[in-house]
């Protein structure tokens, strides 16, 4: 196996690219688990239903499909506050296999739903930069790609301007540090459950939109392989800690690639629970979470 | 505690009740079909495909007065039962033998996924009902030495079949085309990759090219074999491997959710100027609109294709069909959909045929069936199962993609074999053979 | 040794277990006999996974012993020509052997981290088994498994359904005598608190590495068995659907009782049978799925606490006129 640079720098560009997807989802997740200290397994099948309000508003309206951020992203929230009043608010502190469960059950509604109202039939979109592309450092980039990178970056780093600059950013962060403490001070912890929950799955929506203009297939069922990774990186990353879940979720992208140029495709699923094993053995809380949950 | 004792007497008195009065005795009054389908799980979009196509056969057959039994000297209508296999293995046990047990069906059709059916063969087999199986495409069902499978017939291709005749049209029109327009020598060797599913289908694709070129000593190395994970949506690595091994074809056995991206990220990202081959199963509506223009040039595999029919004999069948079920149902039947199609219209011959209801009988009868062929080219234009593992023949189609700006999409045209074929083989400008 | 509380539970147990001893007799349907065996096995398999929430671990990839168990099983019954009622018990012990190996790695992780190690793990095994073992165990062809009594016999499946029952109700027994002894009050001790476990001297690794022991142990052997049932094994054996059917039935049943799995997967498949013969697609999962949310909220000790839950709510009525 010659690993030459015109190789390598292919597969280490697609592993940061793949990685998009999953850190949006891994950030969700993180958000969500820092302020609640609950998993929402349901949530590649959020990614799902962005992927469809995208696909939906595209049909009716013809827009760009990247303004369709502007629906899917609020679509979302509505969604995530929905099911955080209905499913996850209740059980709040009644022990982790009850998220678990309230995650299966999640998921088959949401599946089932999308399969009844947008049949189960694969879909597909093709974004109106299809045939665009770059050259950058001798490698011919697809347009489209750049614009998803710029995108995750730019929630990346709108999520963070929220979380440090602002009001609400600060009485989140201090719910996800100290839930009583917060409390004390006169917080409101139960609306921030929900709000972070509606961004998160406003988060996981994006995901979606990006899934759809990417030129990616989907249908009701694709949500669960991205939402088993997402939280694989976020383990690996370490619960609640948003760079880690950026760094792990690089780190996945790479290695997943870097095995299926070695060792074959077939492992890539399982790549990912490998070095998630891996990392647990030797640091049982991620690579930076913080010990004690 | 009375009362938990009361509800426990309470289900079980119910379960009684059920299951005394929902059991059917064979009336000898219908044909009862059972249809194996997914209609729900990962597997219901072809499941609705058999099982509508199903509805539509019984319903021409019982239109015209339905079948006729030699022994009640009359003509008895089809009555269909769905079994939901819900696309697992013990769904699929529980549906077949309620078929077999409580509906009394008297023969089945239709069974989805050689996982799924495997799982539910054994009950059949001791059962010894007639099984015609349209949707598994391993040939691993009615070839399982463990079992008696002489109740199994397989009307669909199998991955041998496809794949040895993908291998043979590689060999005898792409091979001879790129020799011939590059000026290499008439002996050089093609080079072949293989990206397959790793799944039993991709498997069985694996294995039928690599015996197709053992068995016929075909002049084809296979320079990579590649897997992905079925469901994979990232074929950018694979993909660069698979440039790396720099061949002339690419041989992708996939679906059509994993063929769409596949050929996308070849020809966009990775600039993988070969000719892909796609299998049977993506020529569909909907992996045209997917593929869009990165599809051009490239091969689909054909046994019912939605936009082209092999002129002959079949046509006026394949019309009429297309035209009812998208009349009755709305869409594009898909090629389980007529295989369940004409496994219905086989079922109702050998009932005939046999005269009887009779399962040994009209199982004897399927074997010797000689129909002629309906909606699909079947090899000798008769529908017959083979005398060693009961598979039927099909004569698939090549057909390769050309643009047509009036739909905005590609369109197919058939190009292989010789007999059919509506227009030659194109080598496109910008194909790049691999390097020797 | 007191196996069984009071004489009511006695009573209610006996009277179930004649319903199911009788029920195959009495209907004489075929069908309702396989759903029945299927019933069985998940019943064995959701009490396995039940018995490792006892010590407050928790399982997303229990597909891996069901199916662990199922191929060395079969792959030992068809090499030896020895009885599949034999070689259950080995493949029971090869997945307890791997469940002691995944346990070793999981015992010191908690909640989400051990849900995601293990349903990795069925996800790697899968993996191994159609890529470096595909020789053994047929790759994605998979092998067919001896039938547990040949279908030659009269009757065959009214027997199999007996040596099921018997085989279930003897694990059920088990469990409850393990739950009894000190190793069950080790085991809650550990759930309630694991810091004040170890104070008291207990060693919280030795229990845990046992309960996981056990719980694959069972899960490999209702794997086995459901496949010498269906008469043919495929690396689908280790798909999520098989994880999660455990965790659904054990939830919804009741947690860390010995009733919650049996209830819970005869309700259930009740539930899920019945609303297929309406003719129910899609919405079959709805229902469900809606259902499992209601009983987290508001009957979060499972099933098994209905009756109990009715007579609350009786009693306040009853108090508030």
């Amino acid at each position: 196996m010659d690993l030459n640079p015109e190789i390598i720098v292919p597969v280490l560009f697609w592993g940061l690219y793949a990685g998009c997807i999953y850190i949006l989802l891994a950030t969700g997740l993180n958000l969500i688990f820092g302020v609640m200290k609950v998993v929402n397994f349901a949530h590649g099948q959020l990614l799902m239903i962005g992927a469809y309000v995208t696909f939906t508003f595209f049909v009716i309206s013809g827009f760009n499909p990247y303004v369709l951020l502007a629906a899917s992203i609020p679509i979302l929230i509505l969604v995530g506050v929905t099911i955080e009043r209905l499913c996850f608010r209740p059980i709040l502190g009644t022990g982790k296999l009850n998220e678990i469960f309230i995650s299966i059950g999640l998921i088959y509604i949401l599946e089932n739903a999308a399969a009844i109202i947008w049949t189960d039939e694969w879909r597909v979109l093709h974004s109106p930069y299809e045939s665009i592309t770059i050259m950058i450092g001798g490698m011919k980039i697809p347009l489209d790609y750049l614009i998803i990178i710029a995108t995750t970056a730019g929630i990346l780093i709108g999520l963070y301007i929220f979380l440090r600059r602002t009001s609400l950013g600060h009485a989140i962060r201090a719910t996800s540090q100290n839930r009583k403490g917060a409390m004390l001070v006169g917080i409101n912890v139960e609306k921030m459950d929900m709000i972070s929950f509606g961004i998160g799955a406003g988060i996981a929506g994006a995901a979606g939109t990006l899934w759809v203009v990417s030129g990616q297939v989907f249908n009701p069922y694709m949500g669960s392989i991205p939402a088993v990774k997402a939280f694989a990186i976020v383990i690996i990353g370490g619960l609640g800690s948003i760079p880690g879940a950026i760094a792990a979720g690089l780190l996945l992208g790479i290695a997943e690639n870097i095995t299926i140029f070695t060792i074959g495709g077939a492992w890539k699923d399982a790549v990912a629970f490998i070095i998630l094993i891996v990392v647990l053995i030797f640091r049982p809380t991620g690579l930076f979470g913080e010990s004690g949950e | 505690m009375k009362r938990t004792l009361g509800f426990i007497l309470i289900v079980f008195i119910g379960l009684v009740l059920i299951a005394g009065c929902t059991e059917e005795q064979a009336s000898g009054e219908e044909l009862k079909i059972g249809v194996v389908a997914s209609m729900t799980g990962p597997a219901s979009t072809t499941g609705k495909d058999i099982w509508q196509s199903a509805q539509l056969a019984a319903d021409e057959i019982n239109a015209d007065g339905g079948v006729y039994i030699a022994d009640l000297n009359k003509k008895i209508p089809i009555r269909l039962v769905q079994g939901d296999d819900e696309s697992t293995r013990e769904g699929g046990q529980k549906a077949v033998s309620r078929m077999i047990t409580q509906d009394n069906v008297d023969i089945l059709v239709g069974g989805f996924s050689s996982a799924v059916v495997s799982a539910h063969q054994s009950i059949v087999a001791a059962n010894k009902v007639p099984y015609i199986i349209t949707g598994a495409s391993t040939p691993t069902i009615t070839r399982n030495p463990d079992v008696d499978t002489s109740y199994m017939f397989h009307h669909a291709p199998t991955c041998d079949d496809s794949g040895s005749q993908i291998t043979l049209f590689i060999n005898d029109t792409i091979r001879p085309a790129i020799n011939a327009k590059f000026g290499f020598s008439a002996d050089r060797p093609l080079k072949l990759a293989i990206l397959y599913q790793d799944s039993p289908y991709g498997k069985g694709h694996q294995t039928a090219i690599k015996d197709t070129i053992a068995k016929n000593n075909l002049n084809i190395d296979v320079v990579a074999e590649e897997a992905f994970k079925m469901g994979e949506s990232d074929y950018r690595t694979v993909l660069t491997s698979i440039k790396n091994a720099d061949p002339d074809v690419v041989y992708v056995a996939a679906f059509l959710n994993e063929q769409i991206p596949i050929e996308t990220q070849a020809m966009r990202d990775v600039g993988l100027n070969k000719i892909f081959t796609a299998v049977e199963p993506n020529d569909d509506p909907d992996f045209y609109k997917g593929v869009g223009k990165y599809g051009e040039y490239s091969i689909v595999q054909s046994r019912f294709s939605p936009y082209t029919v092999p002129k002959g004999p079949t046509e006026a069948a394949y019309n009429k069909f297309v035209t009812d079920f998208d009349k009755k149902f709305g869409g594009f039947p898909g090629m389980m959909g007529v295989a369940t199609y004409e496994g219905v219209y086989i079922a109702a011959q050998a009932v005939e045929d046999a005269g009887t209801l009779n399962k040994t009988q009209v199982k004897d009868s399927i074997a010797q069936i000689q129909m002629p062929q309906m909606v699909e080219t079947m090899k000798g234009q008769t529908i017959n199962f083979s005398p060693d593992y009961r598979e039927s023949k099909f004569d698939l189609t090549m057909e390769q993609l050309f643009w047509d700006g009036s739909v905005n999409e590609t369109r197919p045209k058939i190009i292989w074999p010789a007999s059919l074929k509506e227009t030659d083989f194109i080598l496109p400008d910008w194909f790049e053979p691999g390097k020797t | 040794m007191e196996i069984v509380k009071n004489r009511t539970t006695l009573l209610v147990i006996l009277v179930t277990l004649l319903c199911a001893i009788l029920f195959p007799i009495v209907s004489g349907n075929v069908y309702l006999l396989t759903v029945l065996i299927i019933m069985l096995i998940f019943i064995i398999f959701s009490s396995a996974w039940n018995f490792l929430t006892y010590t407050g671990q928790g399982s997303l990839g229990h597909a891996a012993f069901f199916g662990i168990g199922g191929y060395v099983s079969t792959l030992i019954a068809v090499k030896s020509g020895l009885s599949p009622y034999l070689t259950i018990f080995f493949g029971g012990a090869a997945a307890a052997f791997i469940g002691l190996f995944i346990g070793v790695i999981c015992v010191r992780l908690k909640e989400w981290f051990l849900a995601m190690v293990t349903f990795g793990f069925a996800i790697i095994i899968q993996v191994l088994v159609v890529s470096q073992f595909a020789s053994t165990t047929g790759g994605w062809d998979g092998v067919a498994a001896p039938p547990l009594i040949s279908s030659s016999i009269p009757n065959y499946l009214l027997y199999e359904y007996y040596s099921i029952l018997l085989i279930a109700v003897l694990i059920l027994i088990l469990f409850r005598i393990i739950l009894n002894s000190r190793i069950g009050l080790a085991f809650s001790a550990i759930r309630e608190n694991e810091l004040e476990a170890r104070a008291a001297g207990i060693d919280p690794v030795r229990y845990k590495l046992f309960a996981f022991m056990v719980s694959a142990y069972f899960a490999g052997l209702a794997g086995a068995l459901e496949i010498h049932y269906l008469g043919y094994i495929t690396p689908e054996i280790f798909g999520v659907d098989i994880s999660f059917w455990p965790i659904i039935y054990s939830i919804s049943g009741g947690l860390g009782t010995l009733a919650g799995p049996v209830i819970g997967t005869v309700v259930i498949t009740l539930i899920w049978d019945s609303l297929q013969s309406m003719g129910l697609t899609y919405a079959r999962f709805i229902i469900i799925g809606v259902l499992l949310i209601l009983i987290i909220i508001f009957l979060p000790k499972g099933i098994v606490s209905l009756p109990e839950k009715i007579r609350s709510i009786i009693d306040a009525r009853k108090r508030r006129i």
